[in-house]
């Protein structure tokens, strides 16, 4: 077992924040913090780690938001990571943060963090909330029979948060002495027995987990605490030996497995506890509203139309308004790309303004222009997550995703994926399975997103009758899902094979985000797309430069045709020239040398110089192509000649062939380094990478060869 | 004196040299006496097997001397005693037989199992307790089932051997959470689903007893939405069908 480590620096108190999913933990951490704030990954696997701090004094304090969680089992990788990061090293305060509309079952986790000397807060949140719905507690007297500290706070209004951080600066300096968790008399006794045994036990490790904590673990029958204790005791037998009776007998006297019994004792005291510090509890009406709007939102007939509507409305907004800046952004990069021209106005040709140029601001720009769409598509489903709608959603659409080996709330990134990739992946984070969330990323460049629509427009109408426009761009879109449907459910009975995670899924009242809190999510996921943009993406985009600029030709065909006295007009000859620099490249190279390897596909070299292109982003194989039939790069998907020059050189099996092709095949560099940053590894990158281009590459050689024996 | 007829001892000269054994274990010293008093026999009968165990060349044994085991001597001693306690622990934890039946079953049987018996049963009892592949369900399931133990609620609805104790009133009564239509209230009997979604049910507080209520339906009647504890939940049908509910 690999204890992580994430400890805060020298002299910084390290406080960790566990609670359930829709506790409002994020938006305590939120508060705690403000804009200090790190996202990342923890390594390995695809759980979001975030860290922040906050000074109250002269000290420091780093905030670390544990993911959500139910409870601390192994049986999924945040509650695992969860629960190392509690015990080793233990943090110097642990606060848990509680949905106080939902107490029974969120103290049962703190009954957890209770077993595991993690000197605790409780922080009951969303007090506002329950003293509406008629809830009142007794807080001195919960405060005494826990022996630490109890906080209320509102988290997204910031009410209580100053009282949290000195209560989290009081318990640093003086760790509270929590009350003995009374487990019930039979199990009590059990773990009596147990924990002394494993108080004295030798460790190889330097890490010895709290007694109590392991006993109650190894009662319960937790695999990761017996194969911690069999690898790393020193002498495991006899604690083995100890817990295996004690286990057997708690079964026999209960007749329950112990780790139901223990499950039952958590939730005994939790009750319990609330027996006696609750004054008024809830009233029964208490998410009347909320339960009105299921009753439309969550129809079984009606349902369904109001989702997709909902995610129109989304996008409809995404489109339209990010818009304006858009055009902005273009404007501006236009502006910046013409001022390095005139730097430059006396030698045109050189290499650091075609660099500037071409390389940084046309293959960065080319991605951040797309920035104001994402972050408008982001502060939607921030806002559709925030409110508790998503949770819906997935409901809504669990039942025909699942056939898939798809979870309901795969539905939105890869809708999203229409649009682009890469919000799309980014999206998967909603999804709390890893599994889930691998398949998802896998298969969600599969989704014809927006970059690829220009080159189906240049290739269909230029090779097909106006009749079959629409059912062949149909049947490109379809294929792409079908696709995608197939490889999940391949994908899940082999890479990904295993249990489902389970769905069991918690529907919290639907709640009105504050519009610091979506815009504060929107901005950390945005972030990550900038940076993206920032680094790989503007590595990968001077490579593609260099690749199809150099080496540099400095005799033209061309130009010894016209000295030959061929009748060619001055802007012809430009055309050419770019022409034939692109074929004497390293691109061009690379696109003559794949010519063999994608001979049996129906392509030549031309199209290879233009698919290594598409690498940077689908739509740059329309302006390739136009290079390098030396129509000059202004030449769009609903050129005329580009199409002309197209059907000269092609037939409509070879076109039909691209369009499929393109739609499968490696996707942009952009989703490569997006989905290598959220799975967590090249391993899954590489994998979505290769593995879609050889689909792709059999797939379109079925169909070319198929066709051309059918005579097309 | 050879290995080969060593081995062949009567079970009471192998209890004898287990006494013995003990004996110099926890008091230093085996006098007839004390041998006598141990097995509860007279001390004229111990005489004789201590002379028959010295001939052998088990034991050192000289009248109204403390007698030693030699090395060959200790060897069957700790035999038959890892041989008995292993048997023991099979009954009493593997078969569930109270302890002291147990410890006098194992005595009855130790001596008298062949080696290859003997063996193979140590093998069972190692791999049950070593064998990474062994999830024990298999035994917690034994134990758990009312043929055994007849009250034990943990059992599964449809066990034969439950219905035939208790008659068929209880186990109609009792159904699935997946079938329970929306608008209806029912009670949590048990969980029978495995793994992650068993935990997470219980984690999340649906535990023997508990109140749910069948809120709605998704499209195609898939998942399922219930109310509980004062919360909301939707889950797939499957997994609402590893629920026992009863009205």
């Amino acid at each position: 077992m690999v204890w992580l480590k994430t400890a805060a620096g020298d002299g910084e108190r390290r406080i960790v924040l566990a609670g359930n999913p829709n506790s409002g933990k994020t938006s305590i951490f939120n508060a705690l913090t403000g804009a200090n704030q790190k996202v990342g990954n923890y390594p390995g696997v695809t759980v979001e780690m975030k860290r922040g701090s906050f000074a109250l004094g002269d000290e420091s304090y780093t905030v670390l938001d544990l993911p959500g969680t139910y409870s601390l089992t192994c049986f999924s990788p945040e509650e695992r990571i969860a629960r190392r990061e509690i015990l080793n090293p233990p943090p110097d305060v642990t606060v848990v943060v509680v949905d106080s509309t939902n107490l029974e079952r969120n103290l049962y986790l703190l009954v957890q963090v209770m077993e595991m000397n993690a000197n605790p807060i409780l922080c009951l949140n969303m007090v506002d909330e329950a003293g509406k719905a008629g809830q009142q507690l007794d807080i001195e007297l919960t405060e005494q029979l826990l022996g630490f500290p109890v906080v209320e706070t509102v988290g997204h209004r910031g009410i209580g948060t100053e009282k949290l951080k000195e209560a989290i600066r009081n318990a640093t300096r003086t760790p509270s002495k929590p009350q003995r968790l009374v487990l019930g008399e039979r199990l009590d006794r059990a773990i009596s027995v147990v924990e002394p045994v494993v108080a004295g036990a030798k460790w190889r490790t330097v890490f010895k987990p709290p007694a109590r904590w392991l006993a109650i673990r190894l009662l319960e029958g937790d695999l990761e605490a017996i194969a911690w204790v069999r690898d790393n005791c020193i002498d495991p037998d006899e604690i083995t030996k100890t817990y295996q009776a004690e286990a057997d007998s708690l079964a026999l006297d209960t007749g329950q497995h112990p780790g139901l019994h223990v499950a039952d004792a958590r939730y005994g005291f939790a009750a319990g506890l609330l027996r006696e510090v609750r004054i008024s509890g809830m009233r029964a009406d208490a998410r009347k509203i909320s339960d009105f709007l299921d009753e439309i939102l969550c129809h079984r007939i009606v349902g369904v139309p109001f989702f997709l509507l909902a995610m129109y409305a989304i996008f409809w907004l995404t489109f339209s308004l990010g818009q304006y800046p858009m055009t902005w952004l273009e404007l501006g990069f236009g502006c910046l790309g013409g001022w390095i021209d005139a730097l430059w106005a006396q030698n045109p040709d050189s290499m650091i303004r075609s660099l500037l140029v071409d390389g940084i601001i046309g293959g960065v720009g080319g991605v951040v222009v797309f920035l104001p769409n994402i972050l408008l598509l982001f502060l939607g489903l921030a806002f559709l997550e925030d409110t508790g709608y998503m949770a819906r959603a997935a409901f809504l659409m669990d039942n025909i995703l699942h056939r898939f080996g798809l979870h309901g709330k795969s539905f939105i990134p890869l809708i999203t994926g229409f649009g682009c990739s890469i919000p799309g992946i980014m999206a998967t984070r909603t999804l709390e399975n890893e599994r889930d969330r691998l398949t998802t990323m896998m298969v969600l460049p599969l989704m014809s997103c927006g970059a690829r629509l220009p080159i189906y427009l240049l290739l269909i109408p230029a090779f097909f009758s106006e009749a079959w426009h629409a059912p062949i761009l149909m049947f490109v879109y379809l294929l792409g899902i079908v696709l995608a449907a197939g490889l999940a459910r391949l994908l899940r009975s082999t890479l990904l094979a295993g249990e489902d995670a389970p769905f069991v899924m918690e529907l919290p009242p639907y709640r009105m985000p504050t519009l610091k809190a979506i815009l504060m999510k929107m901005w950390s996921r945005g972030w990550l797309y900038v940076k993206k943009a920032g680094t790989v993406i503007l590595g990968i985009s001077l490579l593609l430069w260099a690749l199809s600029s150099y080496p540099e030709k400095s005799e033209y065909d061309v130009d010894a045709a016209i000295a030959a006295g061929a009748g060619i007009s001055a802007e012809e000859a430009e055309s050419r020239r770019t022409a034939e620099d692109l074929e004497h490249s390293m691109a061009g190279r690379i696109g003559g040398a794949l010519e063999p390897i994608i001979e049996p596909l129906g392509f030549d070299w031309r199209i290879g110089t233009a698919l290594i292109g598409t690498f940077a982003a689908k739509e740059v194989f329309v302006a390739q192509m136009g290079i390098i039939m030396g129509l000059g790069e202004e030449e769009g998907e609903d050129s005329p000649t580009l199409r002309g020059a197209l059907q000269e050189l092609y037939s409509p099996l070879v076109a039909f062939c691209l369009v499929i092709f393109l739609l499968i095949a490696a996707p942009c560099m952009a989703t490569v380094a997006v989905t290598r940053r959220e799975a967590g590894g090249w391993r899954w990158a590489s994998l979505q990478f290769f593995g879609l281009t050889a689909l792709a590459y059999v797939l379109t050689m079925v169909v070319y060869q198929g066709g051309r024996l059918l005579g097309l | 004196m050879s290995h080969g007829e060593m081995t062949r001892l009567t079970g009471s000269l192998e209890d004898y040299l287990e006494t013995i054994y003990l004996l110099i274990r926890d008091r230093k010293v085996a006098r007839v006496k004390d041998i006598a008093e141990a097995r509860d026999v007279r001390m004229a009968s111990v005489t004789p097997a201590m002379r028959r165990l010295a001939e052998l060349g088990y034991i050192h044994y000289q009248q109204r001397e403390f007698i030693e085991l030699t090395p060959a001597g200790e060897e069957v001693a700790r035999r038959t005693m890892a041989r008995h306690d292993l048997l023991r622990r099979f009954f009493h934890e593997i078969l569930q037989v109270p302890a002291d039946t147990a410890e006098q079953d194992a005595c009855a049987v130790e001596h008298h199992l062949s080696d290859e018996s003997m063996e193979r049963l140590v093998r069972f009892f190692e791999f049950q307790r070593l064998c990474p592949r062994w999830s024990g369900q298999f035994l917690k399931t034994f134990h758990g089932c009312s043929a055994i133990h007849p009250d034990l609620q943990e059992c599964p609805s449809e066990c034969e051997f439950k219905r035939r104790s208790q008659g068929p009133a209880p186990a109609d009564r009792i159904g699935r959470l997946s079938d329970v239509p929306p608008g209806d209230e029912c009670h949590v009997v048990q969980v029978t689903a495995k793994g992650a979604v068993r935990q997470r049910l219980i984690d999340m507080g649906m535990l023997p007893g508990t109140r749910v209520t069948v809120e709605r339906k998704g499209p195609g009647g898939n998942p399922i939405w219930i109310r509980m504890k004062g919360f909301q939940l939707s889950l797939r049908k499957g997994e609402a069908a590893g629920i026992d509910v009863t009205a």
